[in-house]
């Protein structure tokens, strides 16, 4: 028999402040959101709105995935991540480019200030992308789970590079078409390509085995990744040089590989052997519903039908709400619950297991908050897309104010298990053990 | 679940139904997770996996398996082998183990 090699955990001091900072981060969103009810009535591109879109995907829901990122890669991959200074590297760009960027766009200060936020979070981004390419280097066996999560890394070079370019043509103007164009093409190689992707290597061996199931062939995984990379990669081609009215096949080919991995799910959900379903994993499925909105919104938005250009401003936002505080942000709602209570008890408990009765990473947060953490969620977005959609900002601020109450809830649970502290242990006297 | 010495065996599954999976809360042995114990001379040598490669759990379960079996056992020698193959499936759970997963 074949035998295993040693945990290949990195350490903790290098993935929880991504935690704590993605956590500080969505509460900053939350707040701004209340003070940005006004910013709903017209188009996407406005000051406002590009703050708090860039609060969210970078400061909130990259940082995480960095985070998160780190420990998972080797539970994936089955190595050692890379290089942990590299990381630490990463974290310190993308957290300074951050605070600067979303400072440059509530001023609208589009000149040096945005170009340096730009430099340091193409920076990161090419430091992470190194750090995930030399891990995969090592991996001892390839799966489709590894494309995913290095070709999202590719994805998220490319979204990073769009927009540094824009960053720079505020200033030198040397783009050929409006800026628009090119904020399409960021956020949705930025949606389906980094974050998508990311979610579907690491969704697809995670979900499984919380579950302890085992949905069996890849197949379907296989052409989910085809299906959504050959999707991104026509549809940027078209959208840089052919400007053809196809967009809405390009949507179908990436909501066809979407449907493979809700597919795969499915299965895996069929075959599950743990029936106790808890509050990280319902908040997940809660994520994997949500997704089913973006996917029907692609197709309006992609298309341009007859519809009142008031109503498909409205729908544009709803849209880009619907993919950054609807799934993505369900989804770490959710899995943060699943990741860090284990990182936590994993570095203050493993050396006590079997020994001591330790609590379990179940005991160590709130179950009470982060129930009201998924109502108050839940309120929020519908208050907010409905708001959005009506266009009344006294709904907008209900949302605002929900979303506020999530933030803090899962802040203070975040907090409390980053602060938790070894209590006294029992010794086991060995007896009966189920007992 | 395999054991070459029936004496000492149970004693050996007894002991490790006290390390369990912080993930899913269920003991190790309840899990399937331990594949084999066997007895030469003074060697005792346990075989056990992970419900999944790559797991972070390896270190800590390897580590505590060593520790109890040490405590428990101090004149023996204790060797942890972690295998993969024949691969963990939810087959290997007992009968426990499924009354714990199923909430009974």
């Amino acid at each position: 028999m074949p035998t295993a090699t040693a945990s290949n955990s990195p350490a903790k001091w290098m993935v929880l402040p991504h935690y704590a900072f993605a956590a500080f981060s969505f509460v900053v969103m939350s707040v701004l959101l209340l003070f940005s009810t006004d910013a709903f009535g017209g188009h996407y591109f406005n000051p406002k709105l590009l703050t708090i879109t860039h609060v969210t995907v970078l400061g909130w829901a990259t940082m995480l995935i960095f985070g998160a990122l780190y420990q998972l890669l080797p539970v994936v991959l089955e190595c050692r991540l890379y290089s942990e200074k590299l990381a630490v590297y990463t974290f310190g760009l993308l957290a300074t480019g951050t605070v600067l960027l979303a400072c440059s766009f509530w001023h609208f200060w589009v000149g040096t200030l945005l170009q340096v936020a730009a430099i340091l979070l193409f920076s990161a981004f090419v430091l992470f992308t190194i750090n995930i390419f030399q891990t995969a280097r090592k991996a001892p066996k390839w799966t489709i789970e590894a494309d995913f999560i290095v070709t999202a890394s590719v994805w998220l070079l490319v979204t990073g590079f769009v927009g540094l370019l824009m960053a720079f043509n505020f200033t030198f103007a040397f783009l050929p078409e409006q800026h628009v164009h090119y904020l399409q093409l960021h956020a949705h190689i930025g949606m389906a390509g980094w974050f998508l992707l990311l979610i579907i290597g690491v969704g697809s061996k995670l979900i499984p085995m919380f579950l302890l199931s085992h949905p069996g062939s890849t197949k379907k995984l296989n052409w989910a990744y085809n299906f959504i990379n050959g999707g991104l990669v026509v549809f940027s081609f078209d959208h840089l040089f052919l400007h053809t009215g196809f967009v809405p096949f390009y949507a179908a080919l990436v909501t066809a590989g979407v449907g493979l991995f809700l597919w795969y799910l499915y299965d895996a959900n069929h075959t599950k052997q743990r029936h106790d379903i808890d509050l990280g994993m319902k908040q997940t499925f809660v994520a994997l519903g949500l997704l089913l909105l973006p996917l029907l919104l692609v197709f309006i938005v992609s298309s341009k039908g007859a519809l009142p250009q008031d109503l498909l401003s409205s729908i544009y936002l709803v849209y880009g709400i619907s993919v950054f505080l609807g799934f993505i942000s369900a989804l770490i709602l959710g899995q943060t619950f699943k990741t860090l209570p284990f990182i936590i008890w994993m570095h203050a408990y493993e050396d006590y297991v079997g020994r001591f009765k330790t609590p379990l990473p179940k005991d160590m947060y709130s179950h009470t908050l982060l129930r009201w953490q998924n109502i108050f969620y839940l309120a929020g977005f519908i208050l907010l897309i409905t708001g959005v959609l009506l266009r009344m900002q006294p709904v907008i601020l209900a949302g605002a104010l929900c979303f506020t109450v999530t933030a803090l809830l899962y802040a203070s649970n975040v907090f409390r298990m980053l602060l938790h502290k070894v209590q006294d242990l029992k010794p086991f006297t060995y007896g009966n053990a189920n007992a | 679940m395999e054991t070459q010495t029936p004496d000492i065996g149970n004693e050996v599954f007894e002991t490790l139904k006290y390390i369990i999976d912080p993930e899913v809360g269920i003991n190790i042995v309840d899990l399937g997770l331990v594949y084999k114990v066997s007895l030469a001379d003074d060697l005792l040598e346990i075989e056990l996996t992970l419900t999944t490669p790559g797991c972070p759990m390896s270190g800590t379960i390897t580590t505590a398996t060593e520790q109890i079996l040490r405590k428990r056992f101090p004149h023996l020698d204790i060797k942890v082998n972690l295998v993969w193959s024949p691969p963990w499936s939810t087959e290997m759970i007992t009968e426990e183990g499924m009354r714990q997963l199923e909430g009974r």
